[in-house]
């Protein structure tokens, strides 16, 4: 009797187990920090909801979204996915994702985000897809000691900022060779953002219109000329790409660059007080900047898209999106985490707040993934050796888009 | 012996099955890998045949349109086809040369006799034995113009006057990776060529002496006809590999700057996996492997011919 009632128990403990144990939900992201929280966070999301296990894959930023789209047409796409805006009219043409609009309105969670933040990553068609977990806003970073022994003034216009760097890109020990540069350009992949600063504020000028206008060529031309007649660029700038432009920053080689909060706990380890920032300098006739957005989503092949909506809405929750800044070092989306956010010094907080206003996201567009990945970084770098001018380099990404 | 013979069927019966087993059994042995050969190798290659004939980008999975030849006259008429295949010659006319010289020097020098040999061969091929991925990221730092050893060495001899961006100038680009991609691959030609030399009997050499042969003269008459047939194989082994290869120059440079390190198969690369475009990316991988497939079979006669 008593072996049988062992017996029926373990069966149904058993049972009870498989019934639970069938839920898992693989999860894509990007993290470039090697002080990675996801275990911690995977560990507490499993404990308050038993029935599901988290797979949690930590995918290389520079073939992020190349693995994304292959994986999934080849049929092996994650449950769910950290992705960015460029991406999202490509994934909702490939029937990609799932739309979570009737999930939001049931969750709490959603009252507690900033504000505009799901109106920003609405969907060209009107769906939901995204669910916002961080966002940053680009500005520039300076040597403020730099500055201060050259009696320099925070650029705000881009002739200040061409005079500025000018100045700052000198012969510090005197041995006839240029060891600091004025600014540090990112002419690789992701370098758009650099480029965009110092063109899309010019009046009448937008990655959709007016490109190729005199103001979008000037735009343009300006970056060129700060390379290739100014030379207030390191030599390496059509090659660099973050690690190169952080690193150099950090380094003393560069006097200025763009980048956005996630960076600034770095500097602040490797120059203290000798780092500053201020929003990107206005250019003919105005300023952008560019709004860095990250969201998660849940792909419409998942196999259990309830479970897969409870982790991304678990990451997007008051308390766990603090943490989960606190390790890609951008900003929490939650109103209730971004008040007590004492991660960042003050000033670069400051920074991203003040260049709020102008900042924009790339066009909803299916050509914008080709502008980022390869048409802006192609074209610029053959702009910054020579190879084509600025007209021509506007040509094509006017091209681009009208297609 | 006894039991074999007994084995044996009755010999009445014995021809007919027996030759039919001869016949069968090799193509019965062969057949696993022929099966797999043709569904890991030849499958693709009709399936990217069939893609290149077809509008076919990956983002609309349901937009696969017959174009006939449209994708090929694209790319003909496409500039980036043309840089890449002017880069993929001149990165095969350079860098098998180049492996080739620098292997036959090593491969005459490790058969020579001196102390430690053993380890210098062993030690010879660590390029060839590391992954290209780790090569790649090595030489990014050496050319690396901040901190780079290549310029420090340049300019503490006073040989530059300002640190050169390599992989970010045009002008040197190419060149620095097929710098690395040399170094990467002189093992291979070593390590065959020196199992050559070991099959040139010695006794030759001591004719060729007695004989009053110059070293060079016995270079050219022992040595290279003895390793002709080596080098031959090697260098068609390597012609089809370094044309193929570009993850050397993906980790490197992506490309860049601009389309300077474009090649054929990174081309072909870039345009199927980063912009989706399978049905162009596959005319291009199509129209590089019928060229190469032209250099391979002019070799190939070259070679036969110069061996008659």
């Amino acid at each position: 009797m008593t072996f049988a009632r062992i017996g029926a128990a373990s069966v149904l403990a058993l049972a009870a187990g498989l019934a639970h144990a069938d839920s898992t939900v693989r999860f894509w992201y990007h993290f470039d920090n090697a002080d990675n929280p996801m275990d911690a966070l995977v560990a507490e999301f499993e404990a308050a909801n038993p029935g599901i296990t988290v797979e949690a894959e930590n995918v290389p930023w520079n073939s992020y979204y190349d693995q994304l789209y292959t994986a999934i047409i080849g049929g092996s796409a994650p449950d769910a996915a950290m992705v960015k805006m460029f991406a999202q009219p490509r994934l909702v043409e490939m029937g990609a994702l799932e739309p979570i609009g009737d999930k939001l309105a049931e969750w709490d969670g959603a009252a507690g985000l900033q504000d505009n933040l799901l109106d920003l990553t609405r969907a060209a068609d009107g769906n939901q897809y995204y669910l916002p977990v961080q966002y940053v806003v680009l500005y520039l970073y300076y040597r403020a000691d730099m500055f201060e022994e050259l009696g320099l003034e925070v650029p705000q216009t881009c002739e200040d900022f061409r005079a500025a760097a000018q100045a700052l890109t000198r012969d510090t020990d005197g041995d006839g060779q240029t060891d600091v540069w004025g600014f540090g350009f990112r002419g690789a992949k992701g370098g758009h953002d650099h480029w965009a600063s110092l063109t899309l504020g010019r009046e009448g000028v937008g990655l959709q219109d007016g490109l190729t206008s005199a103001a979008g060529v000037a735009g343009t031309q300006f970056v060129a000329d700060l390379f290739r007649t100014d030379k207030v660029f390191p030599p390496s700038a059509p090659n660099d790409g973050f690690q190169e432009i952080i690193g150099a920053f950090k380094a003393g080689k560069t006097a200025m660059t763009i980048h956005h909060i996630g960076s600034a706990n770095g500097m602040v380890e490797a120059l203290g007080d000798k780092v500053a920032a201020a929003p990107v300098p206005e250019c003919g006739g105005g300023r952008w900047t560019s709004f860095g957005d990250e969201s998660t989503a849940v792909l419409s092949s998942a196999e259990d898209k309830d479970a897969a909506w409870k982790w991304i809405a678990f990451l997007s929750s008051e308390g766990n999106n603090a943490r989960f800044n606190e390790a890609t070092g951008q900003l929490p989306v939650v109103k209730a985490d971004s008040a007590g956010w004492t991660l960042h010094p003050q000033r670069f907080v400051e920074a991203t707040v003040d260049s709020l206003p102008f900042a924009h996201l790339l066009p909803d567009s299916a050509a914008t993934a080709d502008f980022v990945n390869t048409v802006w970084p192609t074209a610029m770098q053959r702009v910054l050796t020579g190879a084509i001018t600025a007209e021509e380099m506007n040509a094509e990404i006017a091209a681009l888009f009208d297609d | 012996m006894t039991d074999l013979s007994l084995s044996r069927p009755a010999p009445a019966e014995a021809p007919v099955p027996r030759a039919l087993a001869r016949r069968v059994l090799p193509y019965a042995m062969l057949s696993p890998a022929v099966l797999v050969t043709l569904a890991i190798v030849f499958l693709p290659m009709v399936q990217t045949a069939w893609m290149s004939l077809h509008d076919y980008v990956l983002f609309r999975p349901n937009d696969f349109t017959w174009v006939g030849l449209k994708n090929f006259r694209a790319a003909l008429a496409d500039e980036v086809f043309w840089i890449s295949l002017g880069h993929t010659a001149i990165w095969m006319a350079v860098t098998i040369p180049a492996q080739l010289l620098l292997g036959l020097v090593t491969a005459m020098l490790l058969n020579q006799p001196f102390p430690w040999r053993g380890l210098a061969r062993a030690l010879i091929i660590i390029p060839w034995a590391l992954p290209s991925v780790v090569i790649a990221l090595m030489w990014v730092w050496i050319y690396d113009s901040n901190y780079g050893i290549a310029n420090e060495f340049l300019l503490r001899f006073g040989l530059i006057r300002q640190a050169i961006p390599w992989l970010a100038d045009p002008s040197t680009a190419l060149g620095a990776i097929i710098l690395t991609l040399t170094w990467q691959g002189f093992p291979f030609f070593a390590v065959m060529i020196l199992a050559g030399l070991q099959s040139i009997p010695k006794s030759y050499y001591e004719a060729a002496s007695i004989d009053g042969a110059s070293a060079w003269n016995q270079f050219r008459h022992i040595t290279l006809p003895g390793i002709s047939g080596v080098i031959m194989t090697a260098v068609l082994l390597r012609l089809i590999w370094v044309a193929n290869s570009f993850d050397v120059i993906f980790v490197m440079t992506g490309g860049g700057p601009g389309y300077a390190t474009y090649t054929l198969p990174l081309y072909a690369f870039v345009k199927a996996r980063t912009n989706l475009d399978f049905g162009y990316g596959s005319a291009i991988a199509v129209l590089f492997t019928l060229c190469l497939m032209g250099v391979v079979v002019f070799y190939l006669r070259r070679s036969l011919k110069g061996a008659e």
